[in-house]
């Protein structure tokens, strides 16, 4: 018998080794909302009240903030634009539009959401997209001044001050969902949980085994492969890239991220912007505004801050991580051509 | 004080069916710890949140295509072994024909005006959770 123990107890031992795939998968949800894919994924016990709860918040901000819903809060808005009427708001919508108007502040000339006018001309609302006419764009230019966006947060109401006027909240509503998201599923106990808002990553908590999530970047030029891949803790990954959305006209691509001083799309030098924050506003707003900015003034405007840092890949095919991010990242793409390279303060 | 099986020299029978029982127990092992399908993938084509179609497409042999009519803007699928990509859609944006071809788990092809999604899992380990672009 002492010669069978160890034999058996290895028996014992071993069928631990059998994987355990049950208890990794988690509660999901997959939908469609702000005119993309949405996923939210809870990997703790229990997830699914969680899940659903971050459904409803999402939808219910989707009626608030959508342009295209003539109910919402930013349709109220909208509409009454020139006609000097202060437009009450949910105080939530009135500190989105504040936040709007400090980024664009802060590096002007590249971020406006009231860009809206001229995405219109060039038919990326409506997705027929088209080359607008000189005529058609000027006109639409010509509407585009944050700075004639009124805000006042203790009344919780704002104003457009020129008739014509749009504000389009696409470069920074996910960002503030995510944030909403993510306060409803900590809410209902969620610890660990990924929230995809078409392509802006949230982390929430780390993996079920302490770990961090590992997000990748996709490479902009294949956007079958990633660039690099991040290890991400509470924090948000946005990325903006002409790669997604645009059309050709007479052998000429066009994306979608309009530079607000041209009118054109951004042509700065970069292929993508990812921007890494604890705030997830602040990194879907940067990595438009940032995009359209280049790479030289992305990183001076980052040198200038410790809230964020960034992945840039850049029309010559170099990818700068900034130092923050050294630790935890692995490059992915040096078979495709790609360089790598660290950015310090 | 020495045990009695260490001073014998020669093994026993008992020593065989031990040895065996080993061999035995680890070629059963083998099997059982074995990944299902090492390169099982499937594409799940939903629309509206709705599932119209699924492929594995490691046991696809010949290429093959769907036709999705019932979508707001017709489009038709192209399936060849081991990927899947939208060949050609009415919608007006082009983005989900402009993907190309998918294979691997965990990728995407997105068509918004149609809210139709192509997705892919499969049974090997991702080497990531998220993709942010």
């Amino acid at each position: 018998m002492k010669r069978f123990l160890p034999f058996l107890l290895s028996i014992v031992l071993l069928a631990g080794c059998t994987p355990q795939q049950a208890a990794t998968e988690p509660a999901q949800v997959q939908f469609f909302a702000m005119d993309t894919l949405m996923s939210i994924r809870v990997y703790n016990e229990g997830g699914e009240d969680a899940v659903q709860a971050a459904r409803q918040e999402v939808e219910r901000l989707d009626k608030l903030l959508s342009r295209t819903d003539a109910d919402s809060t930013i349709s109220a808005l909208n509409s009454h634009a020139g006609d000097g009427t202060m437009v009450s708001l949910e105080p939530e919508v009135t500190q989105l539009l504040s936040f709007a108007k400090s980024v664009s502040e802060l590096l002007p000339g590249d971020f406006d959401i009231t860009i809206a006018p001229v995405m219109d001309a060039w038919g990326f609302t409506t997705e027929e997209r088209h080359v607008p006419s000189e005529e058609a764009l000027s006109a639409a230019m010509a509407l585009v001044d944050s700075s004639l966006l009124t805000v006042d947060e203790s009344a919780s109401a704002a104003r457009l001050e020129r008739a014509g006027m749009e504000v389009d909240l696409g470069a920074i509503a996910k960002g503030f969902t995510a944030a909403q998201a993510e306060a409803v599923l900590r809410e209902n106990g969620a610890t660990s949980a990924l929230l995809d808002l078409g392509g802006n990553v949230t982390a929430i908590g780390s993996k079920l085994d302490g770990t961090a999530w590992q997000v990748a970047v996709k490479d902009p030029q294949n956007t079958d492969e990633a660039l690099c891949v991040l290890s991400l803790t509470d924090q948000t990954a946005s990325t903006s890239g002409g790669y997604e959305r645009y059309f050709e006209e007479d052998g000429v691509t066009y994306h979608h991220i309009i530079d607000p001083k041209t009118g054109y799309p951004a042509d700065s030098g970069l292929r993508s912007v990812t921007v890494i924050s604890s705030n997830h506003m602040l990194a879907d707003a940067l990595s438009t505004a940032l995009f359209v900015a280049g790479p030289e003034e992305a990183l001076d405007f980052w040198r200038s801050r410790d809230d964020f840092e960034l992945v840039l890949c850049t029309d010559d095919n170099r990818v700068i991580v900034t130092e923050g991010l050294e630790a935890g990242y692995r490059p992915a793409g040096e078979d495709r051509g790609y360089t790598y390279e660290i950015a310090r303060r | 004080m020495k045990s009695p099986a260490a001073e014998r020299r020669r093994p026993t029978p008992w020593d065989a069916v031990v040895a065996l029982a080993v061999i035995a127990f680890a070629v059963v092992l083998i099997v059982l710890l074995r990944p299902t399908q090492g390169s099982a993938i499937t594409a799940v084509v939903t629309l509206d949140g709705e599932p119209v179609a699924q492929y594995r497409l490691d046991q696809v042999t010949q290429p093959e295509t769907l036709t999705v009519d019932e979508a707001p803007y017709p489009l038709t699928i192209s399936i060849e072994p081991g990927r899947i990509c939208i060949d050609h859609s009415d919608c007006p944006s082009q983005d989900c024909v402009n993907t190309g071809w998918i294979s691997r788990s965990g990728q995407q092809i997105i068509c918004l005006p149609n809210r139709l999604v192509i997705s892919l899992s499969g049974s090997e380990d991702e080497e990531f959770d998220a993709v942010t672009g």
